[in-house]
């Protein structure tokens, strides 16, 4: 396969027009994992962990501290 | 420091039924799976209140929520991408669009189910912009494509492995997945006694 035809098959997956061949051939590739490729120390482990729920976390507390004004459904309900 | 003090409070509070029933089954196999277990989060608050505590806007729900996936979703990310700063894009770009449409969940959501789907869905999309890219594509063909080859799509026809190692620290231990019946069995044989079988044994006399 070159990356030419593997763009195609994954522009058409995305848009959900891929043939069930490409979408199986998508899905089974997905699904094969190798577990010992990625063996890591806990330390690492814990400091991945740290930096990606850093990250999420800085990003929740940013969005509670600037309030957005209330979309058009959510003063729809709560009219009612 | 915490965790394993939750390891310790955990074990202290088994009964001594349950401490005996872990020593004779292997307990070194489950005090593993437990610790590893408490590893990976840092309470037992259930998966759905934290769910109900994200819509009256409460990060630290959100926050347990990823310190318990995310580093699952990383690594599949990282065996498919071979990135970590993709990998961590990925994972932390999911956790922030499900804070975004906290309020749009459905009644029977399923956080498993969405971050299964939202992952497959990321690494794909994420394959499809590098490929725009002229720098990554050659990263692509050599680590990605042949990933696609026949011979490596089988293996996701084949069994999963009943053996696998785990590395911690220095030491490897072998963690043994047991069969089903197996695991049926211890966990249901403390349940069948005398009194039961007694019970049962009554009940079919008095039937016939």
């Amino acid at each position: 396969m070159t990356t030419e035809v593997l763009k195609e098959k994954t522009g058409r997956y995305l848009c959900g027009q891929s043939v069930p061949a490409e979408k199986k051939q998508i899905q089974t590739w997905l699904s094969c994992t190798d577990e010992k490729k990625n063996e890591v120390t806990p330390e690492e482990r814990e400091l991945i962990e740290n930096e990606i729920v850093g990250q999420v976390n800085a990003y929740t507390q940013s969005s509670l501290f600037v309030t957005k004004p209330d979309p058009w459904w959510k003063k729809i309900t709560a009219f009612f | 420091m915490a965790r394993s003090l939750a390891v310790t409070d955990f074990l202290s509070t088994l009964d001594s039924h349950s401490r005996q029933f872990l020593r004779q089954n292997n307990s070194s196999i489950r005090i593993v799976n437990i610790k590893s277990y408490l590893m990976n989060s840092r309470n037992f608050t259930p998966e759905q209140t934290l769910l109900d505590r994200l819509l009256s806007n409460d990060a630290a729900a959100l926050e347990e929520l990823s310190r318990r996936y995310c580093y699952s979703l990383y690594t599949y990310c990282m065996s498919k991408l071979n990135s970590k700063e993709d990998s961590k894009r990925l994972v932390r770009n999911i956790f922030i669009a499900l804070w975004e449409d906290r309020h749009l969940l459905p009644a029977d959501f399923s956080l498993s189910l969405h971050l299964y789907t939202e992952i497959r869905k990321a690494v794909v999309q994420c394959i499809n912009n590098k490929l725009t890219k002229e720098s990554d594509v050659s990263v692509i063909e050599e680590k990605i494509i042949p990933g696609f080859s026949v011979t490596e799509l089988q293996k996701a026809k084949q069994p999963v492995k009943h053996i696998y190692t785990k590395k911690s620290g220095t030491q490897t231990s072998v963690i043994v997945k047991r069969s089903y019946e197996e695991s049926w069995w211890i966990k249901h044989s403390p349940a069948i006694n005398l009194k039961g079988l007694k019970h049962a044994l009554q009940n079919m006399v008095n039937f016939w």
